[in-house]
């Protein structure tokens, strides 16, 4: 703090302004706290959606297509006559669903397999780095959208073709922080007590790598509900009339006028990933003590 | 007009509230605009999503947006005025009558046509034209397998010898694809018009940007994705065209489209949503033209009981097509700019009308749909799974569509799965007849009857496992070979009538063309006849 | 440093590649027949044409002798004829390319001319409100979506406030200028058309805002974190304690130390925009590979995607080679390993 009272123009005390505990609290977990009640939020909405919901999400009704938000229809009607907002809730299973389950698995393989290379060394580890460098050179919308578009469109066969470009990234990091962890004492260590390379890896190296692991899969989450979004909006991502937050921007984003359409799911999307980068950048601000707010 | 009140002032509030009065302060204004005032005068600049534009050589494969422009700068023998599709009108010939021994056409020239290269047309470009149409062996060349030999009587005169002399051939020569170029430039940029074509010919490339027919406009560049332009033919035989300069620009959506067309970028918007249309209505600047299409949507079902053993029933065929909300269809979702056509050929053509499928087509009828369905046996309904391709007609997604006919079916309990893929697994499961259902589209490459109905006994059925009966093929054949117009009609009527009661091709209607227009245009002349608009028809107000 | 030098190049060559045949994997596993799609309905349902047509792209031949042809014609710089446009796929890139390589450029530009001041501001005034703000619009910028940012910025600037140009390179009344380089910026600067410049400088604002949004925030977010430690480095406590005045300390000291992260990662977000700009692309009707590329998916034209899965993966790894490179060169550590 002594070298940033240099910085501050403004009154530069020669100790640390004093806080209350709970405006320190709020300083150090305040957006991560946000960020995670914004997406608890989302959770129990997507769970709760039948209960919340004022009408069935596929609920087709030609006559009243494209009303305006109104106490009937909160958030308008869609096309079709559908309820936006009905259509909003149900649209929170479908992505938080596939967001977090695309990023758990490719995390899960990403890690296990970096973990695994770094730990095998030599070959094995040239090979499976040179591999994942591969699929990393992809831009990932651009194979995902190839892989969709050949094995058919719908949820699980999007998430598919995402795992295929998601994992790298993981692999890259648990390598790197299991090369960091493997010269460690306590590692020799346990490898002189006689345990065996598996019950490392798994028992010792990992916990201890775990944090910017964490750090990454929160912040990815969000990354993944775009990226399925996206491809949802490119007309790839889910079988209709399943609710889809990015499907609704991409049926609606023609009608300027009928602007609700497409509005109200793109601030659902912008609330959830804010939700998930929220959380994650206060997770690592509190990982990593350099970085640490006061 | 309320709103667009709203939205000067709050243009101009912005402004003053930035401390700038033009556009140019803040380097994004609208730049450069008095200084095109002039040159936009002359300019008729179109709007129009052309991402399926290939090819702008009239002999490749035209799909749906190229033939505007090629027409717009090449003429055909004959053509077809916008509205008429069962009259034949002069182009580049005058008279046609049978050749003396009856197995063929002879067509006259016009006398004194030149071409924007400057040369004079002549029979032998006709034939050349014809020729490297046939030989290079594209879509179109299809269409031409009915001839025998294209003719060269004397400098102003050309025959057109047939196989089987009743078969049609004068409403397939007005398509476009059919279009006259000049075979001194085409020859010498790398065209070929020899059974070999297929290999030599190289002049597609130049003529991608560059265009040497007769027509009232020339093409001087095309921009992949991006815009086509084109400049007037001041040798025109027609007259002299209105406008110096065409620019079709390309737009990938049609947000973007009613918003340039509001401020004036576009002076028609072709690509824009019923909803959008209703909110031109009372803009005081703005009109809309409306022309019905000879396009439709329609939906196939299989016979085959491999991919549904409903569906093969022809009860449940037809509780299919009575349990369709037909009218929430074209009244809602199209906001009316539709009509339905009995069957597979076009309301507008010889034999079908919108009162016929009053009598004859089908209708909603939900308990009628489930006595069908028991009938077939199947009470409780059945499912089955549609395909279709991701795009839209009339601003109407298939997306849209297909959860619309979901809805419907739901209420007899039929339940629809939905497949939307893209359109090359389409045409694969469609083409070879992999598929339960498919919902799609129907342009037509040239107006003949007979096109739409020998598909369905021929092709079409094909890819529903469906063997047309011997008497039905033959009443089809009878149709396209009758010459008396009358007799035609009937057969046509009858032949209609039977397809309702196959029920394997409902069709849900032929969008009425419907296009934003700015008041500085007075004429906007469309057509269905397969080149969506007559450039060279549309005329400047004052 | 040579054989390091070469090792990591011939590795990138390898990796091309084998990007191309994963690519040609994936094309295996399309269901759809591209030569259907691609002639018309009558001309589909006629197996002589088909085959003719086929035979014509080599698509009979089985997978392993269509890959060993492409292989062959890229040895010659050819990338085989794309399907829906029927021309070179490398025509169909030249073409196409420009558009995209301004509009990222632009968007790399502005990302790092923001990013990184904010980023600096943020870390020297640590949890001050610049700090919060910087945060804020850094978790934004990552947090839109781009097609739904894009959407809402046509509506609102250009539909609404009316202050912005519509979709598109230039107006549509306009003609491109002359070309040159590819870039309209440069290529109308050249021509001495300073109207058309403007227009040309007008349609950039909006998709490379659009585009460089979230890269904004990852420069941000870097460069305040890097910021921050080489801070807390004892040679800046040193200068200060030699009673230099802050701006010199940071500006002089602290800043080009702090940079070295950014610079890394500056290369591996300029790759990013370059390949990442389909979606911006699709809803600003932008002439670019990006919307080349999503049209070529569509279609299922196997030569066109190869070709640009070919080309994004060779920028990609062309820049992680400089990368690598430079890290060299900063880090002579790096060549003893």
């Amino acid at each position: 703090m002594s070298e940033l009272a240099a910085a501050a123009p403004v009154a530069a005390p020669a100790e640390p302004r004093r806080l209350t505990a709970a405006q320190r609290w709020r300083r150090r977990y305040g957006l991560a706290t946000l960020g995670g009640a914004i997406i608890v939020l989302w959770i129990i909405v997507a769970i709760a959606a039948p209960l919340l919901a004022p009408y069935p999400p596929d609920l087709v009704d030609v006559t009243r297509r494209l009303k305006p938000p109104s106490s009937e229809y909160w958030f308008g009607t869609d096309m079709l006559g559908r309820d936006v907002f009905s259509r909003l809730l149900f649209g929170a299973r479908v992505s938080l669903f596939a967001g977090i389950v695309v990023v758990i698995l490719g995390a899960a393989f990403g890690t296990l397999l970096g973990g695994i290379a770094a730990y095998a060394g030599h070959r094995a580890e040239e090979a499976l780095m040179r591999f994942t460098d591969l699929m990393l050179c992809f831009p990932p919308i651009i194979l995902a959208m190839a892989i969709a578009a050949a094995m058919g469109i719908g949820t699980l066969n999007t998430m598919a073709a995402m795992l295929v470009v998601w994992w790298p990234k993981f692999a890259r990091l648990a390598r790197s922080l299991v090369l960091v962890q493997r010269g460690q004492e306590y590692v020799e260590a346990a490898h002189v007590i006689g345990y065996g390379p598996g019950r490392v890896l798994l028992k010792h190296i990992l916990p201890n790598s775990i944090g910017p692991l964490i750090v990454l899969v929160t912040l990815d989450v969000g990354h993944a509900i775009i990226v399925f979004a996206g491809l949802s909006f490119l007309g790839l991502g889910v079988v209709p009339p399943t609710p889809e937050w990015g499907a609704m921007v991409s049926e609606n984003r023609q009608l300027v006028e009928q602007w609700w359409g497409a509005t109200f799911p793109g601030l659902a999307i912008l609330s959830v990933v804010m939700g998930f980068n929220f959380l994650g950048d206060g997770i690592r601000d509190w990982l990593d003590p350099r970085a640490r707010r006061r | 007009m309320n709103r667009d009140s709203i939205h000067s002032i709050t243009r101009r509030d912005l402004m003053r509230l930035l401390g700038i009065g033009g556009g140019a302060a803040i380097g994004a204004g609208l730049p450069g605009f008095e200084a095109l005032a002039q040159s936009r005068k002359d300019t008729l600049v179109i709007g129009m999503d052309i991402r399926d534009t290939n090819n702008l050589d009239p002999v490749r494969d035209l799909h749906y947006t190229p033939p505007m422009t090629v027409h717009a700068c090449y003429d055909t023998l004959l053509t077809m005025d916008p509205g008429d599709y069962i009259t034949l009108k002069p182009a580049l010939a005058t008279k046609w009558e049978r050749t003396p021994d009856g197995k063929g056409w002879r067509f006259t020239l016009r006398d004194n046509v030149k071409f924007v290269t400057g040369n004079k047309m002549t029979a032998q470009d006709v034939k050349y034209s014809l020729d490297r149409v046939n030989y290079i062996g594209y879509q179109a060349a299809q269409y031409l397998t009915n001839v025998a030999e294209f003719k060269v009587v004397d400098e102003k005169t050309i025959d057109v010898m047939l196989k089987n002399p009743i078969e049609p051939i004068l409403t397939i020569l007005a398509a476009p694809s059919f279009s006259i170029t000049d075979s001194k430039v085409v020859a010498e940029k790398g065209g070929d018009a020899t059974p070999q074509s297929k290999d030599k010919d190289k002049a597609t490339e130049w003529l991608n940007q560059n265009s040497v027919g007769t027509g009232p406009y020339k093409l001087v560049g095309w921009e992949r994705g991006a815009q086509i332009q084109l400049v007037a033919n001041p040798t025109y035989w027609g007259g002299k065209p209105p406008y110096q300069r065409v620019v079709i620009r390309h737009f990938e959506d049609s947000a973007a489209q009613l918003l340039s067309l509001r401020r004036g970028d576009i002076d028609a918007a072709f690509n824009l949503l019923p909803e959008q249309l209703t909110t031109l209505k009372d803009d005081k600047d703005l009109w809309i033209k409306e022309h019905d299409s000879l396009d439709f949507i329609y939906i196939a079902l299989t016979h085959n009981p491999e991919f549904n053993k409903a569906l093969a029933v022809k009860e449940a065929r037809q509780a299919v097509a009575y349990a369709i909300d037909y009218d929430g269809i074209i009244k809602n979702l199209l906001g009316g700019a539709g009509i339905r056509p009995p069957n597979f050929i076009p309301a507008g053509l010889l034999g079908a009308t919108e009162q016929l499928t009053k009598e004859i087509g089908f209708r909603e009828d939900l308990d009628r749909a489930k006595k069908l369905l028991a009938q077939a046996g199947f009470p409780d309904g059945f499912e089955f799974e549609i395909i279709y391709g991701n795009g839209a007609i009339a601003g109407t997604t298939y997306h849209v569509l297909g959860q619309k006919l979901q809805a419907d079916l739901g209420r007899v309990g039929i339940k629809l799965k939905l497949n939307p893929m893209p359109q090359v697994n389409l045409r694969t499961l469609y083409n070879g007849g992999k598929m339960s259902a498919t919902l799609v589209y129907w342009n037509p490459p040239a107006v003949e009857n007979a096109l739409w109905s020998w598909a369905t006994v021929q092709r079409v059925a094909k890819r529903l496992h469906w063997t047309p009966p011997a008497d039905l093929v033959k009443l089809v054949d009878d149709a396209a070979t009758e010459t008396d117009p009358k007799k035609a009609e009937a057969l046509y009527i009858e032949y209609q009538k039977r397809m309702v009661d196959v029920a394997n091709l409902i069709v849900l209607f032929q969008p009425r063309y419907q296009v934003g227009v700015c008041k500085t245009i007075k004429d906007l002349p469309l057509t269905a006849a397969g080149w969506q608009l007559e450039v060279g028809g549309v005329k400047p107000s004052a | 440093m040579l054989r390091y030098l070469t090792s990591r190049t011939l590795a990138t060559i390898v990796m091309a590649l084998l990007s191309t045949l994963i690519v040609f994997l994936i094309a295996s596993l399309v269901p759809g027949d591209p030569v259907l799609a691609q002639l018309g309905d009558l001309a589909a349902s006629n197996p002589e044409i088909v085959k003719a047509y086929r035979a014509k792209w080599g698509l009979d031949l089985p997978l392993y002798e269509q890959y060993w042809i492409f292989l062959k014609n890229l040895a010659n710089g050819d990338l085989g004829i794309s399907i829906s446009t029927q021309r070179p796929v490398l025509a169909d890139i030249r073409q196409f390319a420009p558009a995209t390589v301004e509009l990222g450029t632009i968007a790399f530009i502005l990302s790092m001319a923001i990013g990184i001041p904010l980023g600096v501001a943020a870390a020297v005034g640590r949890d001050s409100w610049i700090d919060h703000w910087a945060r804020f619009v850094s978790l934004i910028g990552v947090s839109s979506p781009v097609f739904w940012l894009a959407f809402i910025m046509l509506t609102i600037f250009y539909g609404w406030l009316q202050i912005m140009p519509g979709p598109g390179r230039i107006d549509p009344i306009e003609l491109p200028p002359p070309t040159v380089t590819g870039s309209f910026l440069v290529d109308s600067a050249l021509a001495g058309k300073w109207e058309l410049l403007h227009t040309v400088a007008a349609h950039l604002v909006l998709p490379s805002i659009v585009l460089c949004a979230a890269t904004l925030g990852l420069i941000t977010r870097t460069t305040r974190a890097s910021m921050l430690e080489t801070l807390g480095q004892d040679y800046v406590r040193v200068a200060r304690a030699k009673g230099l005045r802050e701006r010199a300390v940071i500006v002089a000291h602290a800043l080009p130390n702090a940079l070295i992260p950014v610079v890394t990662l500056a290369g591996l977000a300029y790759a990013n925009l370059l390949t990442g700009t389909v979606m911006t692309e699709t809803i600003f009707s932008w002439p670019g590979l990006g919307l080349y590329t999503f049209r070529a998916a569509l279609a299922l034209d196997i030569p066109s995607i190869m070709g640009m899965t070919l080309v994004f993966a060779v920028v990609y790894l062309l820049i992680n080679w400089l990368v690598d490179m430079s890290y060299a060169v900063l880090d002579p550590r790096v060549l003893k390993r």
